[in-house]
């Protein structure tokens, strides 16, 4: 019951912008910094996503604000002290699941799709 | 290198960004190597700012607002507001378009409105007059130079509000004699033009911006103009009507004599300065000839006209027409017959003086503002007669529109005996104008609600000056009453735009003679030390008809023998009260 409740709510914040949704994936795995997030971004996407600053952090502005990610503030001991630290909340990370069935959907059907397209031999 | 700018561009976001993440972006900036990806930071830095100005106003003032929402230090809640509005960037610049326009369009309205209580300019442009005393040309060279100069308007001026008249309308104010210190560009600019003597002739440009009812003068200038029409010193831009041409010296009046007097008393420096008479060469002849041109084609009302007559110049100048001339008043006066040959214009003058011209004359002294105010007073500032005449039909009649700063309780006193009168009858046949203001103060007992009379357009500033009536004056019963003007050929300028005005907005009946024909100003500019060039370079244009009666004059309603005036206008008055 919760959970669909919980699904509810996330789906209306469907379908997330590829910013968003990128960034929300860099922060799955672990807590991370605006430049770390960068280069995890353009990890995953093999360099074809490149994230700049303004984008990272107008993103970041609003998930902070929608209660996707939580600002940790500054780790001490790091390179450089300005840096501050980004979770995902469990709503973001409710968020990046449902979005990510609803693009498992999309794959699934577009696959389809493309199968049944295909010209069969006679 | 390129940090600077990129901390700059992160200054420039919004206060909460600003404090949320500049550092952090200037970090990934110092951890960037390469210049191709600063730059390519310096651009997402500035799309940034960009965004964060255009598309996110709801962010601008996080962290400010959140304070507001904690409860009171007190535990008592006191003010809590609903989720702070942040209105979305089209509805901002929504805001600002309509804002504009709403503004825009009240001040349009204010300006055509009926009630111009916020638009009550009365630009006070000084009319010609023509000298009432003959002039004496070999006088000119001996002692006239020709140099304008204008009297800046005194700070130091002194607000007197007569009590014989109502405050809503004649609110004086006197002033200390002008300074000295405004250039000859300045002379165009304004819609003032006067001329002066006192062997240092000056044109003069009254104030532009008048309080709401006041009309401060210039006596200074007045003054001068007054000597100017007194005494055989010919002013630098005195349009003298032919009718008006000089009559011999011997006719001249005693007051002359006095006038003199004061001119060499007042300008002792000036008389020590004639120099003995110039031969004039090619490259002075050429030097006039250009500064002509030049001063024609910038001031002269008709641009057109204005390039004949600088053509016609230089023409005259190839043609070697101009080379036998050596004498300086010669050549004046040829140049002035070459440019009214044509142009047609008599008031298009050029003038020579023997002596030097200063490029900054002194200012008019207070002895001169005393002068002309006690000169004013003595004649009752040229009301003749002020009288009822049968069948309680006013009558008045007075020969210049003095400075309304000077003469505005007199106005006020004479217009009030007449007050309950059925009619009125103007008398302006020997009137021989004057101030802009007066005009304005006679024609406001005219109306009940501020009325537009005419407009001064200043070629040389491309401007345009409006002359309105004042306020109306509580109690005034004038407004109303069938009002009647006298003319004459030998009314003119201030006089005749006077009866022009009234004409055109059909508040008066005009009977006797067309009038002189006046309807340009000019002013006196000063080509070097002996030659000065009078040009016309403003034109009074009506409202109504769009133009004025330069060289046509104003023609009567009634036409008959000036003579005949009066009685033909009261016999008119007679007749419209008994159909009333």
């Amino acid at each position: 019951m919760n959970g669909d409740l919980m699904n509810d709510d996330c789906s209306s914040f469907l379908p997330l912008s590829p910013a968003t949704l990128h960034i929300l994936l860099s922060l799955a795995a672990d807590d991370l910094h605006g430049y770390a997030i960068m280069q995890e971004v353009a990890r995953q996407s093999e360099g074809k996503y490149k994230l700049g600053p303004g984008t990272l952090y107008d993103n970041l502005q609003k998930m902070i604000q929608r209660k996707f990610v939580q600002e940790l503030g500054r780790r001490p001991g790091d390179d450089d002290p300005r840096r501050r630290y980004y979770r995902l909340t469990s709503l973001g990370r409710g968020v990046l699941t449902a979005e990510t069935d609803r693009l498992s959907e999309v794959v699934r059907e577009a696959r389809l799709r493309l199968q049944v397209a295909k010209p069969r031999r006679a | 290198m390129l940090r600077p700018f990129y901390r700059c561009v992160l200054c420039l976001h919004p206060r909460a960004f600003r404090q949320r993440f500049a550092d952090e972006m200037l970090s990934i900036f110092d951890h960037t190597a390469g210049k191709p990806a600063a730059i390519r930071l310096l651009a997402d830095g500035l799309i940034s700012l960009a965004r964060q100005w255009t598309l996110r106003p709801e962010f601008w003032h996080e962290h400010e607002l959140s304070p507001s929402q904690q409860p009171a230090p007190d535990g008592i809640p006191s003010f809590y507001t609903l989720d702070p509005f942040r209105p979305r960037a089209g509805a901002v610049i929504h805001g600002l378009v309509l804002s504009t326009l709403v503004f825009c369009l009240t001040c349009f309205a204010i300006r055509y409105s009926w009630i111009h209580v916020l638009h009550v300019r009365i630009p006070e442009v000084q009319f010609e007059s023509p000298p009432s005393i003959p002039v004496n040309p070999s006088i000119v060279a001996s002692a006239g130079p020709e140099k304008p100069t204008v009297p800046a308007r005194s700070e130091n001026q002194a607000s007197v509000t007569p009590s014989a008249a109502p405050q809503s309308a004649v609110k004086v104010s006197a002033q200390a004699p002008p300074a000295p210190t405004a250039t000859r560009d300045h002379i165009a600019l304004k819609p003032g033009v006067r001329s002066s003597a006192a062997g240092r002739s000056q044109s003069r440009v009254s104030s532009d911006a008048q309080p709401a009812v006041g009309v401060a003068g210039q006596p200074t200038g007045q003054l001068a103009q007054e000597s100017a029409m007194s005494s055989d010193l010919q002013s630098n831009l005195l349009p003298v009507p032919d009718r008006l041409r000089p009559q011999p010296q011997a006719q001249q009046p005693k007051a002359q004599d006095a006038t003199r007097e004061i001119v060499s008393e007042i300008v002792p420096e000036i008389v020590s300065t004639v120099v003995a008479d110039v031969k004039l060469d090619a490259a002075a002849r050429q030097r006039v000839i250009q500064g002509a041109a030049a001063n024609l084609t910038k001031y002269y009302v008709d641009p057109n006209a204005a390039k004949k007559m600088a053509d016609a110049l230089r023409a005259h100048e190839k043609n070697g027409d101009d080379d036998a001339t050596t004498d300086g008043k010669a050549f004046a006066d040829l140049l002035t017959r070459q440019m009214m040959d044509v142009s047609h214009d008599k008031y298009v003058t050029m003038v020579y003086s023997t002596v030097t011209t200063p490029e900054n004359p002194p200012a008019p002294t207070a002895k001169e503002v005393a002068l002309y105010r006690k000169e004013m007073l003595e004649s009752n500032c040229t009301f003749e007669k002020v009288k009822i005449l049968p069948h309680n039909i006013a009558y008045v009649k007075f020969n210049k529109f003095p400075d309304a700063s000077i003469c505005g309780t007199t106005v006020a006193s004479a217009m009030a005996s007449l007050n309950h009168a059925d009619a009125i009858i103007f008398d302006l046949r020997d009137n021989r104008g004057g101030y802009s203001n007066m005009v304005a103060l006679v024609a406001t007992y005219l109306f009940d609600r501020p009325t537009h009379l005419n407009d001064f357009y200043n070629r040389g500033e491309n401007s345009t000056e409006q002359s309105w009536t004042l306020p109306p004056v509580p109690g005034n019963r004038l407004a109303d009453k069938p009002a009647f003007v006298l003319t004459s050929p030998t009314t003119f300028s201030a006089a005749e735009g006077f009866s022009y005005d009234l004409k055109m907005l059909k508040r008066a009946t005009l009977v006797g003679e067309t009038t002189s024909g006046r309807g340009h100003m000019g002013m006196g500019h000063r080509i070097d030390d002996h030659f000065t060039i009078r040009v016309p370079g403003i034109r009074v244009v009506n409202p109504i008809s769009k133009t004025n009666w330069e060289g046509t004059g104003v023609e009567p309603d009634v036409k008959v023998k000036a003579a005949d005036a009066l009685a033909t206008a009261q016999r008119l008055a007679e007749m419209k009260l008994r159909q009333e």
